[in-house]
């Protein structure tokens, strides 16, 4: 908790070091840094390069959308991304801020805590979300001077991919289309394509994925569910979180019933995996695959 | 004869096409359309066949008969519901810009369904409608008991009924802008989108829509009875109550099935019952039918044209956000053709009188209370890392930390954008001569809000210069075509403020289409939208309380001419102003305030219409003492908006803007609701 790290008198204390207790933050000090990461992201990659944030936007929403791997206790809150609460990056004096271009609108007001570094890996041109975020966990070790823990993770990924791409072809899956989406509510989907996080893992595993229109460049497209006709895919993976009531309503859907995933019986229930993440989710979300497609007995 | 059923437009001849015409004209728009999509859809042709008897083998006939086919279906049925809801509103209130949009019901009813999503899921089981109706009806009652004084007086009503729904409109977006920006569902549903994959969806509608279609028929004969005064009905042993209660209901009962089955669908309700009307549909039966097949028709002409465009860019565009971007300029056509009841016509008026006595003692009060609110707000906060002293802290200038550096400016610009609104609410409310004039209502500051947005999209770095000179174009801009059409409908307050929707529905058409499309500026103009002061520099907000400081400085100038205009214009002209330059300085007086005010606090926060009025209620009449005392409210509000949008929920922050509006749309409310001295 928050409250047990800090004893500040009428704020006039923040100069003087913080007493920390057991957490994230004293963690940090003794490796030497206090990072916040405005990202979740760039949150999952330092926690599995060693270096846990000590503070984060909406840290109580990672358990719904990343949960893999684990936040450590004693995260500070700053509010949401868009708008980080000042006074407490002020009072957190952090050594690093780290976040994207997304976020290029508050970067300069940022900069005015700490040095901040911006990592691209969602950001225009469309491009490929798991080779950026290779180039990206390589800047950001670097700016850590954590270039071994950085090289680790990125073969981590790699073999974490070869042994996804075994099991599945074992499996008898190899080459198989497959779709990857979110149900944003009973009638619209949010499909990943080419070139998003899911879609660059889909191909490193040896799937093929059934979506091939064109998507932003965060890698997706908002479509209604009959556009997922126009797929030659026979699997659908979809990820939590779904509303309570969406599969029920999708039952009714005569077009639902048709599509040929749905027929074969091959819709898929995924844990949340981060969609916007980097090597940590992409990793997640190969096991997640691994575990939920090639537990199934396949014949088509 | 308040009879708005039998309102004629004002230059007949070119305009009554007659309703037939009228849904003939809509229905080959949208036939063209329906063979545009099919003609995409299934090369081969077989398109009945497709759609009634599909091969289960041919993904494109699937599509035909279960996404297509229904889409159709639903497109007319929700038009039909809309228009004819719109219709019994209309009959019912006796007044022709009633609909389920301008009264609030479709804000309240998506609202409801937003809260019950997010936080009683379970509720959805009971079925959405009845989510949605309970969220529609207490709307309109909400609308209905504040306008009870005024005698349901139109202006009155519509009012309430705009600010209610603007009131959810801002919850609602309170609740999305909570929601991680990962969520898009809540968007999608407020947008209105048709996208369907099954019959479902028309056939919950359907028996619904046909069994309230049923009830209206059965209210037919009172509710023609209804567009004569009460006295008149009563004497024909009519119980007036009951007949309004019940078309009441079946109206919202309408408006709540639609948004249950797809959400949002703005300004058809409005647009179709005025449009029947103006094509020369005069007797009750023949006008309810007309506008439903209107609405109908209207409905299914712009999906059509929505899917062919789909098809043309790739790209999914809610039909809802579509239809409010046609819908209103078909409104600003509209409002000039429209005859009103004369009784609600010219009866506003900005309320002269003596000031109580010594203004100035109270002026100097309320300045003691806006710099202790800037004190409180610039050095008190939540601890930020801790619960020591009950979790506040105080951050004195001289603090090492300089926390109050970083509350300051916002709290300055908070003020800033305050007295500028106020101002520029003030100078409208009597340059119009209508006491519910301000920036928010006459869509100036949507104006401003629609200029920076083009400006960002357009341009892709913008300084801060070129977004001030972006806004003011487009508040200016605005304006224009307000007084456009308050030139051609002869400064009408109705029309006036009508005009104003119009435009404000304009810009959230444009913005919901662009948040629609996952570009990520949409969400940054989302979140300043919502009036955020956050991250405002000491620079930006020193040049904001100087131009703020300025516009004060030259308000003496300008006070003869604002305590003229009031009195008319012939009186005006007569003491000797010169009317046309004096309007066109003053108008673009507000236009600037409006623009500077909107980049600082956004568009939504009520503060322009709110604080004059308020400082007439503390007895500041005369013009610069109403003007000094609505800045000085109008700073004291925003102030505290941004110290409560702080603090309430730290570490998160609401935005000023927002919390202005939290405090000031009741706030207008309870004033509309005590001070009904329209009708």
């Amino acid at each position: 908790m928050p409250s047990r790290r800090a004893v500040m008198l009428g704020g006039l204390s923040a100069a003087a070091a913080i007493p920390l207790s057991r957490s994230a933050a004293a963690e940090q000090v003794i490796a030497g840094l206090r990072i916040v990461s405005m990202d979740f992201g760039l949150a999952e990659t330092l926690i599995e390069m060693g270096l846990p944030p000590v503070a984060l936007p909406d840290p109580a929403s990672w358990a719904q959308w990343v949960v893999e791997p684990a936040l450590p206790p004693g995260i500070v809150n700053l509010g949401t991304d868009r708008e980080p609460n000042l006074e407490i990056l002020a009072a957190l004096k952090p050594d690093l801020i780290v976040t994207t271009p997304y976020l290029d609108a508050i970067a300069p007001l940022l900069a005015r805590f700490a040095s901040t570094r911006t990592f691209s890996v969602y950001a225009p041109p469309v491009g490929h979300a798991f080779d950026r975020s290779v180039v990206a966990t390589n800047q950001l070790a670097a700016a850590l001077g954590r270039e071994g823990a950085g090289e680790a993770l990125i073969a981590r990924a790699q073999a974490c991919m070869d042994e996804a791409r075994l099991h599945l072809a074992a499996a008898g899956l190899a080459g198989r289309p497959v779709l990857a989406v979110n149900f944003l509510d009973a009638r619209h989907v949010r499909v990943y394509g080419a070139g998003s996080l899911f879609g660059d893992v889909l191909e490193r595993v040896g799937l093929v994925n059934g979506w091939t229109q064109p998507s932003n460049y965060w890698g997706f497209s908002t479509v209604g569910i009959e556009a997922l006709a126009a797929s030659p895919a026979s699997r659908l993976v979809y990820l939590e979180p779904i509303a309570a009531d969406t599969l029920g309503r999708l039952e009714a859907s005569p077009l639902w019933r048709s599509l040929p995933f749905v027929q074969a019986g091959r819709v898929i229930r995924l844990p949340a995996v981060l969609m916007f993440g980097m090597l940590p989710s992409a990793m997640r979300f190969a096991r997640q695959l691994t575990l939920h497609l090639a537990g199934e007995r396949d014949d088509g | 004869m308040a009879d708005a059923a039998r309102a004629q437009p004002r230059t007949p001849a070119p305009f009554r096409v007659g309703p037939a015409l009228l849904v003939l004209g809509l229905g080959v728009l949208g036939l063209a359309g329906t063979v545009a999509n099919l003609a995409m859809l299934l090369p081969a042709g077989g398109w009945w066949a497709a759609m009634v008897r599909p091969d289960a083998s041919v993904p494109v006939q699937l599509l035909a008969a279960y996404s297509f086919a229904p889409r159709l279906v639903v497109s007319l049925l929700a038009g039909a519901a809309l228009g004819l809801a719109g219709a019994i509103l209309q009959q019912v209130l006796r007044n022709p810009i009633a609909s389920p949009t301008t009264l609030g019901i479709e804000s309240g009813a998506n609202l409801a369904l937003s809260s019950a999503l997010i936080w009683m899921p379970g509720l959805l089981d009971f079925g959405r409608e009845w989510v949605t109706l309970t969220g529609g009806l207490l709307a309109i009652a909400v609308v209905l008991l504040l306008s009870r004084r005024s005698g349901f007086a139109p202006l009155v009503v519509i009012l309430a009924g705009m600010v209610a729904g603007l009131y959810c409109a801002s919850l609602a977006a309170l609740l999305a802008l909570f929601e991680s920006h990962y969520l898009a569902g809540l968007f999608l549903w407020g947008a209105g989108s048709l996208s369907l994959q099954g019959w479902e969806e028309p056939l919950f509608l359907a028996p619904r829509l046909a069994i309230a279609a049923l009830a209206a028929a059965l209210l037919l004969r009172p509710l023609a009875l209804l567009g004569m005064e009460d006295a008149q009905t009563r004497s024909l042993g009519l119980s007036v109550g009951m007949v309004r209660l019940a078309a009441l209901l079946v109206a919202v009962a309408l408006t709540a099935f639609v948004v249950a089955s797809v959400g949002c669908i703005g300004f058809i309700g409005l647009a179709a019952p005025a449009l029947a009307r103006i094509a020369g549909a005069r007797r009750i039966g023949a006008w309810l039918l007309a506008s439903a097949a209107t609405g109908a028709a209207l409905l299914w002409a712009t999906d059509q044209m929505v899917q062919v465009a789909a098809g043309v860019y790739a790209q999914m565009i809610p039909t809802g956000a579509v239809t409010a971007l046609f819908g209103a300029p078909l409104l600003l056509w509209i409002i000039p053709r429209l005859r009103l009841p004369p009784a609600a016509a010219g009866s506003l008026a900005v309320r002269l009188g003596q000031s109580a006595g010594r203004p100035g003692r109270r002026l100097l009060l309320l300045g003691a209370l806006l710099l202790l609110a800037l004190t409180v707000s610039s050095l008190l906060g939540p601890d930020p890392l801790g619960s020591n002293l009950g979790g506040w802290s105080l951050a004195l200038p001289g603090d090492p930390s300089a926390v109050w550096t970083l509350r300051l400016p916002r709290a300055v610009a908070a003020l800033a954008g305050g007295t500028l609104l106020a101002v520029a609410g003030c100078v409208l409310q009597r340059l119009t001569r209508n006491p519910m004039a301000s920036p928010e209502v006459m869509g100036v500051s949507a104006g401003a809000a629609g200029g920076l947005t083009v400006a960002i999209f357009l341009i892709a770095e913008t300084s801060r210069l070129e977004q001030t000179l972006a806004a003011s174009l487009g508040a200016f801009l605005a304006l224009i075509v307000l007084l456009l059409v308050a030139r051609v409908s002869k400064a009408n307050p109705e029309r006036i403020i009508l005009a104003g929707i119009a435009v404000g529905a304009l810009l959230d058409a444009l913005v919901s289409v662009l948040m629609a499309s996952g570009d990520p500026r949409a969400i940054l103009l989302f979140n300043w939208m919502t009036g955020s002061t956050y991250g405002l520099d000491t620079s930006a907000a020193g040049a904001s309380l100087l131009a703020a400081l300025a516009l004060l400085a030259l308000l003496p100038l300008v006070r003869r001419w604002l305590g003229l205009l009031p009195l008319g214009e012939d009186t005006a002209r007569a003491l000797g102003m010169p009317l046309g330059a004096g309007r066109l300085l003053l108008l673009m007086l507000a236009a600037v305030a409006t623009a500077l005010a909107t980049l600082l606090v956004g568009p939504l926060s009520f503060v322009g219409l709110v604080a004059p009025h308020a400082a007439r209620l503390l007895g500041l009449r005369r013009p610069l003492s109403e003007l000094y005392g609505a800045a000085l409210i109008g700073a004291l509000i925003l102030v505290t908006a941004d110290f409560l949008g702080r603090t309430v929920a730290f570490p998160w922050q609401m935005p000023a803007g927002l919390v202005a509006s939290m405090i000031g749309a009741p706030a207008f409310l309870w004033l509309l609701s005590r001070k009904q001295v329209l009708a």
